[in-house]
């Protein structure tokens, strides 16, 4: 399959879920994964989703501008995506970046393995 | 040695050398290397240093904002940096999100497997 048209099938999945159901991000994380969320540094799929589900807004939604990947090596991918999120009564956007490397599941599809986001000020 | 110290350590050595003699960043890259420069993907260190001393500018100069890394498995770091891009007589600076993932190279060093580079437009 195009690694492009996986990378952003992987990232509109991300994206949906994070914007309409964040505990079911912890489908996507393992127990070695790394999350760095504005310098902050956070290990495993539990802490991962802790920290996201209690960010400090009920509803958002991510809007992407680019997404970019190439292999790893070691069978993984890197994704780095750029993009906007609309936080709820919040009147204007702000810009982030974030990137993801992906490894395969033995189920055949892909699991966060580094996280690393963080937003773009004007 | 510390992750974060070899990484930061990196990051300004790349962009010494990338404000002050392109040419050289020949040194920081394999016949593997890809780099992803605004959507445009190329491959080895010829092609990619090719691209970089082409790039329609004589002098510029980075500044670095925000430096996250992580291991990325199979000894790898992953890098991800967020900055400015001053170039030779435009008034305003441009901003950029940019990542590297680093391999270990047999001298004790690192070499830039995956590099992908994104401008942050206002």
């Amino acid at each position: 399959m195009d690694p492009d048209a996986v990378a952003k099938a992987f990232v509109e999945h991300y994206y949906a879920t994070f914007d309409s159901n964040r505990p079911g991000l912890a489908n996507l994380y393992q127990d070695g994964s790394m999350l760095t969320f504005e310098g902050q540094k956070i290990q495993g799929a539990q802490s991962i989703v802790a920290k996201l589900t209690s960010l400090p807004f009920q509803q958002c939604q991510h809007n992407i501008t680019t997404v970019d990947c190439q292999p790893s090596g070691a069978g993984g991918m890197l994704v780095f995506v750029s993009g906007t999120l609309q936080l709820s009564g919040e009147q204007h956007a702000l810009k982030f970046s974030q990137m993801f490397h992906l490894m395969p599941t033995q189920q055949g599809s892909f699991y966060v393995l580094n996280d690393i986001f963080r937003l773009n000020y004007a």
